[in-house]
């Protein structure tokens, strides 16, 4: 592996969760991400119901009679001391969005591959920073939100294009 | 008290649209009926028939996070099942320390299988379920209540 492909060495650009948008028609969620440098952009990213609702509920801040899932990451995360950094949406592939987990342990960082759904949930319940690298924003689907949202009011909601970028 | 439960299966309850995970002991005299969701029965199924997706699965990730840290799924217990709140313990050994989690059953169980950890019940929610109920209940399944987690059932 050359040295430029890692991620550590890519240009990156902080994003962070706006809203997860219901997709009626189809069992997957949108996760609409924000740039927060001050330039306008929305990125989103198709992610399964299930992964959709938790990232909700972190989004909501909704507190759940028990822990799901991703609490218990953090839950584990705090008895072992580890802190959750960051996450990094650094490759899309055929369509596949891949991120990074950023883990700091005894000045020790860790990375861990995760499906974006998991590394965003876990970046909202441990409130650190998401980014996505500048490649993976040059390589994304050119299907713009705005568009497909205008699509989405227009009733005749293009199910091809639903297609375009997505999680799994 | 504790008892050691082996994975039975899994099905789907349609009266309820959740799945089931069923727990029995060594004997077969005892059995334990969880009701999990969907994504959770997914990842509990993936991981009993051994499918690796090409992606990590949260309870994937799960699993390679304590991996990355040397920490250890000890054994994970089933501690109280009531009202729809089941609660559930993951032991965990870390360096030197033994630490113990509060979890969802089915997050416990899915962790469990990955990790090979074995599960276990406290009797005292062994005894709140009559297995009685149970068996009434399964006779009542019909054949084609059975096998519909792979047949990808759609709501």
């Amino acid at each position: 592996m050359s040295q430029s492909d890692s991620p550590h060495n890519q240009p990156i650009v902080e994003y962070r969760v706006d809203r997860v948008l219901d997709e009626t028609s189809t069992d997957t969620r949108i996760v609409v991400l924000s740039r927060q440098d001050g330039q306008a952009d929305t990125f989103p990213i198709w992610v399964g119901a299930a992964e959709g609702h938790a990232i909700k509920l972190a989004l909501d801040t909704t507190v759940t009679p028990r822990p799901m899932s991703h609490d218990l990451i953090k839950s584990f995360a705090e008895h072992l001391g580890v802190a959750i950094r960051r996450v990094v949406i650094t490759d899309v592939k055929n369509s596949t969005y891949y991120a990074t987990v950023y883990l700091g342990n005894n000045g020790v960082e860790r990375t861990l591959d995760a499906r974006p759904s998991d590394a965003l949930s876990l970046a909202l319940r441990a409130r650190c920073p998401v980014y996505i690298t500048q490649d993976v924003l040059a390589r994304r689907s050119t299907a713009n939100l705005d568009a497909w949202l205008t699509k989405m009011d227009s009733k005749n909601a293009g199910a091809q294009q639903q297609q375009e970028v997505r999680e799994t | 008290m504790i008892t050691q439960m082996h994975l039975k299966g899994l099905m789907f309850d349609p009266y309820n649209n959740a799945y089931i995970v069923v727990l029995r002991d060594e004997e077969g005299s005892e059995m334990l009926p969880i009701w999990v969701g969907k994504s959770e029965a997914g990842s509990i199924s993936m991981a009993l028939e051994n499918v690796s997706p090409p992606r990590p699965m949260t309870h994937d990730f799960m699993k390679s996070f304590l991996d990355a840290y040397d920490a250890k799924v000890l054994s994970v217990v089933i501690t109280d099942l009531s009202e729809h709140t089941y609660f559930a313990k993951v032991h965990l050994m870390y360096g030197d320390s033994e630490y113990t989690v509060d979890a969802r059953p089915s997050d416990a169980i899915a962790l469990a299988l990955r990790c090979n950890a074995p599960v276990f019940a406290k009797e005292s929610v062994l005894t709140k379920q009559s297995s009685e109920e149970l068996e009434q209940w399964l006779e009542n399944l019909k054949p084609e209540d059975f096998g519909k987690l792979d047949s990808g059932e759609d709501k």
